[in-house]
């Protein structure tokens, strides 16, 4: 039974996310590409893409109409990732992009979200602004000799490639044999593209670009590393194995002894790497991450910074700070972001960083996850009416008094060498339990606050 | 001006001037229903040339997609063309994203069943239900399907069929010179194209660029037709073709620049028709009276419904006719090419006409039976349409009247005919006699009623 309502669609700061057809409908498409042409104001081109979702067609179709009702002009990228749109947003000064695509969920999912200038994701008051032009539809078509013109871009990869290569040093990283799971989505034309033109070393599987049926769930996780990828590792003799979400913003990876990595590990490594290299030295996480991070940034000199989970927090939270004081921000699910790519989550980028890594410190990849202390982490979740949660919290709170409390986001509590963290899902009608501990898995705290949670479900 | 005529949403379809009255969420939701309507599969979506045609067509396909059905985009073409491709792959359905001869700020749908057919009354009710009801088929992820582009073979497909009911070669070694005024429509291309390289003729064109806003007004009448007149005695053309932005109407010019009466070029075509195959005719209740007399000599009979080509459509299915069409307004129906109104179809069978019996078009058109004609529009005001049924019915006490859609006041040697428009806020009058004396006579009787 459903225990909050719009299960099959979300409306929120974050944009729109719903199964298509049952909950996410045309004219959402429409409403939402139209409040959004009005937020921008007259004037500017707005850069369109999509995830291969064959719902996508359908989205970006409305979303393009709406678009031009407003009179902005459309530049259609096609079957891109998410990265890409935001790049070419950049390249092209336009005045803000929609991306179609519904990331890590299952097929029958689909979203929008919403760029403003320079690519980067709308604040949360300016969220709040075109959730309330969307729900007061109250938008400004134009008439009809002022209306937008829709052009296609073909040049988006070669543009997102080149700025990568800008970058990053290629030429050691040719070397490396690595092997990708594309989990059929936009990570794929781009790793053809490095190949061709770059001559990188990737063989990529579930590569062909799919509308309906994905290979398997295209969450980045280490059980759908280990599902296929991790064990071609070994007998293809490769020294590193990528798992890529549909729309390529999030990475998860396997070593080159073909053990899958906890996705937690993706931002503590890249913490370590770009920590030294420049002159940030904070690093933006979710209460939700591993405590990992505190340890490496404490190498470094450098300072973890937590906020609440999702995407919004973050960018909130990136606000909040000058861009050079940034080493890199985050969270658990493998999405990272990276100053020298304007804090977009990008997959692609920070595989480029982690075989950086391999080549700066001539080291395996195996030996560098090996060289981090282990940190063992449990998640699970509890369907829970909305009414009840303030008093799980409250009695929560009381119960581990002792430890140290942040209520920013549930509550999260830490205890020396473990921690763990309680809150409400802000896509599913849920209770999240999170539990960590430096060495084995705490499975005594996880197991009791399992059981306190249950008791008011 | 009334805002209800800014949008018109009802048994025609929806109509509107873009911006804040015909938005792409109506146009989405129409397209929705209309998917629902015909059922998951090919819908075949093209249009004209308005500026407000590319914003639109992916409004609708972004509708149709929804529902479940494969978007077959074929790019800017005439409606029958459109309708042609319809009916020859055998689609579910197609949209034309056309305001026909409205002002250019306007758009509209046009609806058509897997025939390429304009829906019956009935069925058009059935649609408007569904649209009001809102409860469209949501197709899933694994159920939506994607747009398939033809840009290529349509036009190919309706010249086909035109060929088989003409004499092409005849009309080829006459070498017409013909004037063409495409109003930078959905012709531009085509009817350059058919006139030039399908029937051969020495084309003297102007306004036949896509890209440009339409230089006259939309529709192709006497009185909106100096530039193609010019161009017919400039150029010494036999004959002058205009066509409306989505090329199902044909206005026609003599050698002598002079724009016959769309009643005339209707005559013409239907005594042509008749010649090859007798049979019923269907014209709506405004067209001349000429049309009886010529079916009159071919011993047809002529059927008369509302004004409108998806009524004349409609009533030509049901008795098997053989032609039809809508005087006034330009319309010529052959059902053997496509039962709609087809401007390419009227120009084959006039060339076909001139290139057999070797007379001028002038000369073809001196040999129709003579009337006088005179059309007029008033402002209409609700409540004011009843009153003036009546004073009319005294004004003309003792005529026969039809009230069928209304008024129509049948004299001796004329008609008078008095309707709301289904597209515009006028009062619409056509006044047709065998005098000019009685045309004018009649015409102001009328108008003193009405204004």
């Amino acid at each position: 039974m459903p225990l909050r309502g719009g299960k099959e669609l979300r409306i929120s700061h974050v944009g729109l996310r719903g199964v298509v057809g049952a909950g996410l409908t045309a004219g959402h498409a429409l409403d939402f590409a139209s409040a959004f042409g009005a937020f921008l104001g007259p004037g500017g081109p707005v850069v369109v893409g999509r995830d291969p979702r064959s719902s996508g067609a359908m989205l970006r179709e409305g979303v393009i109409a709406a678009l031009l009702a407003c009179g902005h002009d459309v530049i259609s990228l096609g079957v891109v990732s998410t990265p890409v749109i935001q790049h070419v947003i950049r390249r092209l000064g336009a005045a803000g992009g929609i991306s179609i695509g519904a990331s890590h969920n299952a097929a029958e999912w689909n979203a929008l979200k919403f760029f403003g200038p320079r690519g980067v994701y709308l604040s949360t008051a300016e969220a709040g602004e075109l959730l309330d032009i969307y729900h007061l539809r109250k938008f400004d078509f134009v008439p009809h000799d002022q209306l937008g013109k829709l052009r296609h871009e073909d040049a988006a990869l070669d543009w997102y490639l080149d700025e990568l290569a800008a970058v990053y040093d290629f030429e050691p990283l040719k070397r490396f044999k690595v092997v990708v799971d594309c989990c059929n989505g936009t990570s794929s034309p781009i790793l053809k593209r490095l190949n061709e033109r770059f001559g990188f070393d990737i063989l990529r599987i579930n590569e062909r670009v799919e509308g309906v049926a994905f290979a398997h769930e295209p969450s980045t996780t280490a059980r759908m590393v280990a599902l296929q990828l991790a064990p071609l590792i070994q007998p293809l003799q490769a020294d590193a194995g990528f798992l890529f979400d549909v729309d390529s913003d999030r990475v998860a990876l396997a070593t080159d002894e073909g053990a899958p990595v906890s996705e937690e590990i993706v931002l503590p490594m890249l913490a370590d790497y770009l920590l030294p290299r420049g002159a940030g030295k904070r690093v933006i996480a979710n209460l939700s991450s591993t405590a990992l991070l505190e340890e490496v940034a404490g190498w470094h000199g450098g300072k973890v910074v937590r906020v609440p989970v999702g995407r919004q927090a973050a960018m909130d939270a990136l606000a909040s700070f000058r861009p050079e004081q940034i080493a890199v921000a985050g969270e658990g699910t493998g999405a990272v972001m990276m100053p020298q790519f304007r804090f977009i989550y990008d997959g692609i980028a920070s595989m480029l960083a982690i075989l950086s890594m391999m080549a700066e410190r001539k080291q395996k990849l195996s030996e560098i996850v090996a060289g981090y202390p282990r940190y063992s982490i449990l998640k699970g979740e509890v369907p829970l009416v909305s009414q009840r949660i303030p008093a799980l919290l409250t009695e929560l709170r009381a119960r581990y008094a002792e430890g140290q409390l942040n209520l920013v986001d549930g509550l999260r509590v830490d205890f020396p060498g473990r921690w763990f963290h309680v809150r409400v899902s802000q896509t599913e009608p849920l209770v999240r339990i999170i539990c960590e501990q430096r060495g084995d898995p705490p499975r005594a705290l996880y197991a009791e606050l399992l059981e306190q949670v249950r008791s008011y479900s | 001006m009334p805002r209800e005529h800014l949008l018109k949403i009802g048994v025609s379809g929806i109509r509107g001037v873009v911006g804040e009255f015909l938005t792409p969420h109506l146009t989405c939701g129409f397209a929705q229903a209309f998917g629902t309507y015909v059922g998951a599969g090919r819908v075949v979506v093209g249009r004209d040339t308005r500026p407000s045609g590319q914003m639109l067509q992916h409004a609708v396909a972004c509708g149709l997609l929804a529902t479940g059905c494969e978007v077959v985009y074929v790019g800017i073409l005439p409606t029958p063309t459109i309708q042609v491709y319809v009916g020859a792959t055998r689609a579910r359905g197609g949209i034309a994203i056309t305001a026909s001869h409205n002002p250019p700020e306007y758009n509209a749908l046009k609806l058509f069943n897997g025939r390429g057919l304009f829906f019956n009354h009935y069925e058009r009710s059935e649609l408007l239900d569904l649209y009001h009801q809102s409860d469209f088929r949501q197709a899933a992820n694994e159920e939506i399907r994607g747009i398939v582009f033809d840009l290529e073979t349509a036009p190919g497909l309706h010249f086909e069929r035109i060929l088989k009911h003409v004499d092409a070669e005849r009309i080829r070694q006459r070498r017409f010179r013909v004037g063409l005024d495409a109003v930078n429509g959905a012709g531009s291309l085509m009817s350059c194209q058919f006139l030039e390289q399908v029937l051969g003729c020495r084309l003297h064109a102007i306004s036949v660029d896509p890209g440009r806003p339409f230089p006259r007004v939309a529709e192709p009448r006497p009185d909106t037709l100096g530039d193609l007149s010019e161009l017919v005695r400039r150029e010494n053309c036999e004959i002058g073709f205009a066509q409306d932005p989505d090329g199902d109407r044909l206005g026609v010019a003599d050698e002598t620049g002079r724009v016959l009466d769309n009643d005339d070029v209707l005559a013409l075509v239907v005594d042509a028709a008749l010649e090859r195959l007798p049979g019923p005719v269907v014209v709506n209740l405004s067209t001349s009276a000429a049309i009886e007399e010529v079916a009159a000599a071919h011993g047809c009979r002529v059927y008369r419904t509302p004004v409108g080509e998806a009524n004349v459509v409609e009533m030509m299915e049901a008795v098997n006719a053989v032609i039809g069409g809508e005087g006034a307004n330009g319309g010529i129906i052959f059902p053997p090419v496509q039962l709609c109104r087809d401007s390419y179809t009227g120009m084959a069978f006039l060339l076909d006409r001139m290139a057999r019996t070797g007379l001028s078009i002038s000369e073809l058109a001196a040999r129709l039976p003579r009337y006088w004609r005179r059309q007029g529009q008033f402002r209409y005001e609700h409540g004011r349409l009843g009153p003036l049924m009546q004073a009319l019915e005294d004004e003309f006490a003792g005529a026969v009247l039809d009230r069928t859609e209304g008024l129509k006041v049948l004299l001796k040697d004329g008609w008078i005919h008095v309707r709301a428009s289904n597209t515009e806020p006028v009062v619409r009058v056509a006044v047709e006699a065998r005098s000019e004396a009685g045309v004018a006579e009649w015409y102001g009787r009328v108008a003193r009623l009405v204004a």
